[in-house]
């Protein structure tokens, strides 16, 4: 009887790409992290004359053409168009060159909160002008959201599972934690794990209803902050177990170490008033990696920039970590490429691999005058250069999802 | 308009939000208290109210409105800003 | 160590019934679903087949808080997990001491508000949205709203992979119990039917043509022309074997072993070489062999390149010995219910381990010419198998592969 047992060797990242309002690609992005720029500017993407905000993260200077190449670009939707770059992207910086068998073992499994949300807003304007009996197969071969990895995989040639985990804002950690997954089980040699969504009116009208949109600056945890700036991107990582990443000379980022999964079961919109299961999955994602309180050095934020989320997020790490959660670094890179939504806990994961691999700390920029009930260390404006061993990458949702992924160094 | 216009409406966008018999509804009863509304339906009721009443209230005017009595005063209010 | 996976409960919300006994003797009996139609939904589609579950009635299975919050896909899905827990013994005491997870497949989730959220904003203004709508525009709301009634507060995923979605979330559920840790996972998956679904299919041209009757299109049939679109949600109870035991559970199958492959090849379509990759990784992953397999439940739905395609690649799979395979197909009864498929075929497979009988393809006459010979089932027969396999095959280039065994204390 054949029985797999989880593999001992552990996944570890070997590349990177994200497409971000800062940046494309690992560099570009990292630098502009670690100088503070901001990617915010008025809406283009459609009109807010209507609308009480104005503020948005959009990606201002993004050609398909020059990373899609096996399908057109124009007949698939932006947030396909931002995977398969940052796919590419990922692909090019981990040196890797897959030949016909490595590509059917590898996997694509991403993270979003709308999909292709332009394909449905065109569905909708045809609807309003009355032009629906021209829709040919526009909707259905551009809107359901698991063409998003589906895309990547054709474009890459790919023949593992492609999955798409759409758990809103938290959906990329749930990525990369069933990446890791499947990795260790065996199922697939390499996996493209990440996130993306692009910038969509429905999303926008949403937040700026419930006045959780900033009209000018997104300040994570400042006492003066008005609220989040939809944004929009996609980060892919390419993960891979150490034991092949070795043996095939790698350089490797950092360790996926654990992650924990859970969910408030207590409203759609609201975190938990004492941040109950954002604590339960600290918690867990800490015993599922076999990491002690004391170890974590860096804690990547959800810091949406509302007064809510920062506040309740503030309590669950000090629910968790108690005294210790005063001596741990926590920034919001939401401060500069504002809420990149499915996108955003993937381009984080990236950001912890990062700072591990630089020892180095983005800052939470924006951050004038800290929140009385926002007391800990926030890494204000100034990024910071630190010893960082363990990172722990926290994502939450609509739906009351909370996820936190640990990203440790990669013991030789 | 006259002011029990304005309450049925409110009581009939509750009605629609929580299922509660709009006739049961009393005047003074807290939304949050009584009625259990949490602030995602409270705000539901509101864009109900404001698309019906055609105006928009700000974040204050919002977070001020308890009741029905203080929902009826709110239009009230605005209405009389809308007519001047 | 590798765990396994019993499962201890169903609930299915269908037009065929409301329980998996109901389901499966309508299946048997080769039944098919009623939908109903609002008549102006579409005045000009080419499908006239398919619809919603006329006999839903929201109430009479979610009762004590309001339902405003939930949409219709939101509605299916907490019924039929009030159905899954009742009948796996999951009570609200038990729910309160244990973290119950919820992972749920669909391929549209809510897209039903999500375009009505925006043409709301587009006809009336941004500022006339509705909130308790916007809180459903993510593609995850129905887990959410469902996890909030039931309390459920284990991990909360939603997968999206199509007409796969609903096969690949019990796999993935299945994973998290078999190597993860996890005790009790409500897994499955929903569609509502819907205008924006039902359009955009339409449109596509992938339904089938107005044929003058009501029959569905019939899998594997010489006439098929593309499928009907239906609706249900259906959920499985996953526990960790032994613990289900301890806590004195009644284990009435389990999943042994899933399988996921994706097409590259650009057209969309599942070749069957990629579909024959599914099956052999789901064998392979349950420890057991082709020559376990007592039946075939096929992803057919009347589709012309994918029921083709699938025969071909169980053909293949068995190296030309299939012949006596009996291969059995749900949606000539049902239609094509997306992300709940695969896991009603579950149901029905889990249903034939305890009654020995195994439906019959409903309808099934003149099987197409160009497909090769296979044991396909015309009529209900009995049948005595220990495991089965579950196909569903997407439209997408998505394809995967469940295997599942009858429940037997050792394996």
């Amino acid at each position: 009887m054949r029985r797999r047992s989880l593999a001992d060797s552990p996944v570890v990242v070997t590349g990177m790409g994200m497409v971000t309002s800062i940046g494309i690609g690992r560099e570009e992005f990292w630098n502009s992290l670690l100088a503070g720029r901001c990617g915010f500017g008025p809406v283009k993407s459609f009109d807010t004359s209507g609308y009480q905000v104005h503020l948005g993260a959009e990606i201002r200077d993004f050609k398909p053409d020059n990373y899609v190449h096996r399908l057109n670009p124009a007949s698939i939707g932006r947030s396909s168009q931002f995977a398969i770059a940052a796919a590419r992207l990922a692909l090019l910086d981990a040196q890797i060159e897959l030949n016909a068998a490595g590509k059917q073992r590898t996997g694509v499994c991403l993270g979003t909160t709308s999909g292709e949300p332009h394909y449905v807003e065109r569905f909708d304007d045809r609807y309003v002008q009355g032009s629906l009996s021209s829709l040919g197969d526009e909707f259905i071969a551009g809107y359901p959201c698991h063409l998003v990895p589906g895309n990547v995989a054709t474009e890459l040639e790919l023949g593992g599972e492609t999955m798409m985990i759409p758990t809103a804002c938290a959906a990329g950690n749930y990525a990369v934690a069933h990446a890791s997954d499947v990795l260790r089980m065996g199922k697939a040699d390499f996996m493209l794990a990440g996130g993306a969504d692009s910038f969509s009116r429905i999303t926008y009208s949403g937040f700026a209803r419930l006045g959780a949109i900033a009209p000018e600056i997104c300040q994570p945890f400042d006492r003066n902050r008005k609220g989040m700036v939809p944004g929009e991107g996609a980060a892919i990582l390419l993960l891979e177990t150490k034991e092949k990443a070795e043996a095939r000379g790698a350089r490797i980022y950092c360790e996926v170490a654990g992650y924990g999964l859970s969910c408030d079961a207590h409203h759609m919109t609201a975190a938990h008033p004492e941040g109950e299961g954002a604590a339960r999955a600290i918690a867990t994602a800490l015993r599922h990696s076999g990491i002690a309180a004391e170890e974590v050095d860096y804690i990547s934020a959800h810091g949406t920039g509302t007064p809510t989320n920062d506040r309740l997020e503030t309590i669950a790490v000090k629910k968790t970590f108690g005294s210790l959660a005063y001596r741990i670094p926590i920034s919001s890179i939401k401060s500069m490429l504002g809420h990149t939504m499915g996108a955003a806990s993937a381009i984080e994961s990236a950001v912890c691999a990062l700072a591990i691999t630089h020892q180095q700390i983005p800052a939470t920029m924006n951050l004038r005058e800290q929140d009385p009930e926002c007391d800990l260390d926030y890494v204000p404006n100034v990024a910071r250069k630190r010893a960082v061993r363990v990172a722990m990458n926290n994502a939450y949702a609509f739906g009351g999802n909370n996820s936190s992924v640990i990203f440790t160094v990669c013991a030789a | 308009m006259d002011v029990e216009t304005i309450r049925a409406t409110i009581k009939q966008a509750i009605q629609q939000v929580t299922g509660i018999d709009a006739a049961t509804i009393s005047d003074t009863a807290s939304f949050t208290d009584d009625l259990k509304l949490d602030s995602l339906s409270i705000l539901e009721i509101a864009v109900s109210v404001e698309s019906q009443f055609k105006f928009q209230a700000n974040d204050e005017e919002l977070s001020s409105i308890r009741t029905v009595e203080d929902t009826v005063a709110l239009i009230k209010r605005r209405m009389c800003v809308a007519v001047a | 160590m590798t765990k396994r996976v019993a499962i201890t409960g169903m609930g299915v919300v269908t037009s065929l019934g409301n329980s998996p006994t109901e389901f499966h003797s309508a299946l048997c009996e080769g039944r098919q679903a009623s939908y109903r139609r609002e008549s102006c939904e579409l005045d000009d589609a080419s499908c006239t087949q398919g619809g919603s579950i006329s006999s839903f009635e929201p109430e009479s299975y979610l009762s004590g808080k309001p339902l405003r919050p939930l949409d219709r896909t939101g509605r299916i899905v907490a019924a039929a997990a009030r159905l899954a827990l009742e009948n796996s013994g999951w009570v609200a005491a038990l729910l309160r001491n244990h973290d119950v997870g919820l992972v749920l497949g669909t391929m549209f989730g809510s897209v039903r508000t999500i375009a009505e959220f925006d043409r709301r904003g587009l006809t009336q203004g941004p500022a006339c949205v509705s909130p308790l709508d916007f809180a459903n525009t993510v593609l995850n709301a129905a887990a959410g709203q469902t996890a909030i009634w039931h309390n459920l507060r284990g991990i909360n995923s939603t997968i999206a992979c199509g007409s796969c979605s609903g096969l690949m979330a019990l796999g993935y559920a299945a994973d998290l119990i078999r190597y993860r840790g996890h005790t009790a996972i409500l897994a499955g998956g929903a569609d509502e039917f819907c205008f924006e679904s039902f359009c955009g299919f339409d449109r596509a041209g992938l339904l089938c043509k107005a044929n003058g009757h009501d029959d569905f299109p019939v899998p594997f049939a010489a006439a098929r022309s593309g499928f009907a679109l239906g609706e249900a949600a259906a959920l499985l109870m996953l526990e960790e074997w032994d613990s289900a035991l301890a806590r004195g559970a009644t284990i009435i199958g389990e999943i042994r072993g899933h399988g996921n492959a994706y097409d590259p090849g650009g057209n969309r379509e599942c070749r069957p070489e990629t579909i024959a990759r599914a099956m052999e990784a789901a064998v392979a992953d349950s420890g057991l062999n082709a020559s376990d397999i007592g039946c075939i439940s096929a992803s057919a739905n009347g589709s012309v390149f994918a029921d083709r395609n699938e025969a071909l690649a169980v053909k293949a799979f068995f190296n030309g010995s299939s012949d006596t395979i009996p291969i059995t197909a749900i949606k000539s009864a049902v239609g094509e219910v997306l992300g709940a498929s695969g896991v009603l075929q579950a149901i029905s497979l889990i249903e034939t381990f305890r009654t020995h009988t195994l439906p019959g393809i409903r309808g099934l006459e003149q099987i197409g010419p160009e497909l090769p010979e296979l044991n396909l089932c015309r009529q209900s027969r009995t049948l005595n198998i220990c495991s089965g396999l579950i196909n569903s095959v997407g439209f997408d280039g998505n394809t995967c592969a469940l295997m599942m065994a009858r429940a037997q204390a050792t394996n």
